[in-house]
């Protein structure tokens, strides 16, 4: 039985996560003048149309693309001695220290709670179509799940093979991947949510609402 | 190589990018490579960190991104682009971007406008049938509507019927795909339109673009190219020779090339095969000069059982199997004939230098295509990691791979499975086929999937199809 008030402790007493801005591809790379303990934020708004902050600006065939920062946090690093040279794809760019929101907390602790539907190989994966129409209409908690339904169309090396889920019958609470991403080997793809279950993740969700205080 | 003051920018990974890197050493070349993080331990890697310097190497977003590849170019001064074979290899855009911008480029392959004419399947049908030169039934425009796809489908049927045929077949194909990829059969009418969606549904998903082509499936026939080298001038265009690619998967890719294309000396046909030949390598010929093309490309060819031919497309780049036609290939009668090399040097506008009468051909040649792959499970890429590669090196092999043969590879599963490229040179079809036996003998490739089990490969389906090699 899942022990929520002993994980949100567990939480409480490291409540941030280090993530590191990287070059999403190759260019010349400038820094915007923003010094480590300056406050950030990610991009915002019901669409996340609102810019996060930027902290750098990579230009490539006279396209400039600002880097912003992923999430709400704290800059803690930041690589001045790229300034103005042509960096490579994946090079860190700066560091930012994140506090927890209320929403990561519940991924990790519903990640602990529902039955977890997890890759069996490195691949992209999809929904099949008819399941995709139904989640784009209604929401993925709107599609009911159980042993041997085929789910997914698993892609990698070009090729393309249909996945039967396997486990529990219930409803798709929540979705780990997203289209055309890569998904490693034993990385959830859904969290799954028995119907029997769902007072405890109704529970899950209400204490991490009033519990979890989130810090800027 | 009379300029060598390029530099290369080579835009592929594995095993052709490790080709395109010695081709341009043999001709004097710089060249600049590029990779992502799922290819950090390919051969290509340390072959550019070991040969190139230290600015040979770029890490990329991703090898399908343009405007990383050009801006490696500039940060680089690459003067020149080789695409190898996919990625932008038939992007006509991409050719003519490389080309137009500020700063151009030599895009090593023929002209956009070639590639524009000629790349597209449908264009190249039309194209073809405006010459006389026969092509497979079907549409010949890329379908987007489902009641259309039908018509030509149920057409298509019908004209099997009358013709005889005894199991009419419809085949389904991504118009964007190429390479085997988004093809499949429908027997029956009825069964047409969840095909044709799913069809559908994966060239939306793979290839951005959800149309089809409906046309006839041809059966019992023999898959033949034509291997076609012309300069700038694209006046004089020449060929080296036909190609046998009728061993294939189930997903119609293909697993053994030979050439020549057929072998009448040594088989029996019930067609006159050197006539086919000929006439494959006339209308291919015949082509290239109405469009002037301008560089390498293949005419990819179906021979039916009573020797008819129909031109399938053409292929307006490099081909994984350019070694083959090689390997059987003199020039003024000197071996070592490189058709990368051939191409870089005539992309790089130097004039070809010789003529159909300077080249010859001589013995038979057999390339294996050596891939993590189950036969058995309808080619299922076999992903995992490879712990023992190694062959026996043979004056008539030559072994063409990106994968290390003293460290552990991890397969990455965002590309082709395809391992290596082993050819085999015989003075004719029984030696050949000893030989590539004897290859295949020796070879070992051993290592654990996935899942933990032994890793799969297709070297017994190899094995299996040496004796048939060339017999229709």
């Amino acid at each position: 039985m899942l022990n929520i008030g002993k994980v949100l402790e567990e939480l409480k007493e490291s409540p941030y996560e280090e993530i590191v801005i990287r070059a999403p591809h190759c260019g010349v790379v400038r820094f915007e003048p923003l010094e480590p303990g300056a406050r950030v934020s990610g991009a915002s708004g019901q669409w996340k149309e609102k810019p996060g902050t930027c902290i750098a600006v990579i230009e490539r065939e006279r396209n400039k693309r600002p880097i912003e920062s992923v999430d709400k946090g704290e800059l803690v690093a930041v690589n001045r001695n790229l300034e103005g040279t042509f960096v490579e794809a994946q090079t860190p760019l700066a560091t930012i220290r994140h506090f927890l929101s209320k929403d990561e907390v519940l991924k990790i602790i519903l990640q602990k709670a529902l039955y977890l539907f997890c890759a069996p190989e490195r691949a992209k994966y999809y929904f099949i179509p008819e399941v995709e129409k139904n989640i784009q209409a209604s929401g993925s908690k709107s599609v009911k799940v159980h042993d041997g339904l085929e789910l997914f169309i698993m892609s990698r090396m070009k090729r393309e093979a249909p996945l039967a889920y396997s486990g529990p019958g219930g409803v798709i609470y929540a979705k780990y991947f997203e289209r055309n991403e890569n998904i490693d080997a034993g990385k959830p793809l859904i969290g799954v949510c028995p119907e029997s279950q769902l007072p405890l993740i109704e529970d899950v969700v209400l204490r991490v609402q009033t519990e979890w205080e989130e810090r800027e | 190589m009379q300029n060598s003051s390029h530099k290369v920018l080579v835009a592929n990974r594995g095993e052709i990018a490790i080709r395109i890197v010695q081709a341009c050493r043999m001709l004097g070349l710089d060249f600049v490579c590029v990779y992502t993080a799922e290819d950090e331990q390919s051969g290509h890697v340390r072959l550019a960190k070991e040969t190139g310097g230290e600015k040979s190497l770029y890490r990329v977003s991703s090898y399908h991104d343009a405007n990383e590849i050009l801006a490696v170019a500039d940060a680089a001064q690459a003067t020149a682009i080789h695409p190898g074979y996919g990625f932008f290899a038939e992007d006509f855009r991409f050719a003519r971007r490389v080309t137009q911008r500020e700063r151009g480029l030599i895009f090593i392959g023929p002209s956009w406008r070639v590639i524009r004419e000629l790349g597209d399947k449908i264009n190249t049908k039309r194209l073809a049938r405006s010459l006389g030169v026969p092509t497979v039934p079907g549409s010949d425009k890329p379908i987007y509507d489902e009641m259309e796809a039908e018509e030509v489908a149920r057409s298509l049927f019908e004209f099997q019927k009358q013709c005889g045929t005894e199991q009419p077949t419809v085949l389904i194909k991504a118009s964007a795909g190429g390479g085997g990829m988004g093809i499949e059969e429908v027997y029956d009418i009825d069964l047409f339109r969840s095909v044709y969606r799913r069809i559908r549904n994966y060239a939306l998903r793979q290839f951005k673009d959800e149309g089809v082509l409906i046309e006839q499936r041809i059966r019992d026939f023999n898959h033949l190219e034509v291997q076609i080298v012309s300069d700038r001038s694209g006046q004089n265009p020449v060929h080296f020779g036909t190609r046998n690619c009728s061993i294939q998967s189930t997903g119609l890719q293909k697993r053994v090339e030979v050439a020549p294309g057929f072998d009448p000396s040594s088989l029996p046909y019930s067609f006159d095969a050197a006539q086919v030949l000929t006439d494959i390598t006339e209308h291919s010929l015949a082509l290239a000069r109405e469009v002037r093309y301008d560089n390498v490309g293949t005419w990819e060819w179906i021979v039916a059982r009573n020797g008819r031919p129909f031109l399938m497309e053409v292929n307006t780049r490099i081909q994984v199997e350019n070694g083959v036609s090689a390997a059987i290939a003199r020039i003024r009668g000197k071996r070592g004939v490189n058709l990368i090399a051939e191409q870089i040097r005539i992309g790089l506008g130097e004039p070809l230098g010789y003529t159909q009468e300077d080249i010859t051909f001589e013995g038979l040649g057999i390339e294996y295509r050596i891939i993590a792959e189950d036969p058995t499970n309808r080619f299922t890429p076999s992903s995992g990691r490879i712990e023992r590669f190694s062959w026996k090196e043979e004056p008539w092999l030559s072994m063409h791979t990106h994968v290390p043969t003293d460290a552990a590879y991890d397969i990455p599963t965002e590309f082709d499975p395809n391992l290596a490229l082993g050819i085999v040179w015989g003075e004719n079809l029984s030696q050949a086929q000893e030989r590539g036996m004897d290859f295949l003998d020796h070879l070992t490739l051993d290592g654990v999937d996935s899942a933990g089990a032994p890793l799969k490969t297709n070297v017994g389906f190899l094995r299996e199809k040496t004796a048939r090699i060339l017999q229709f």
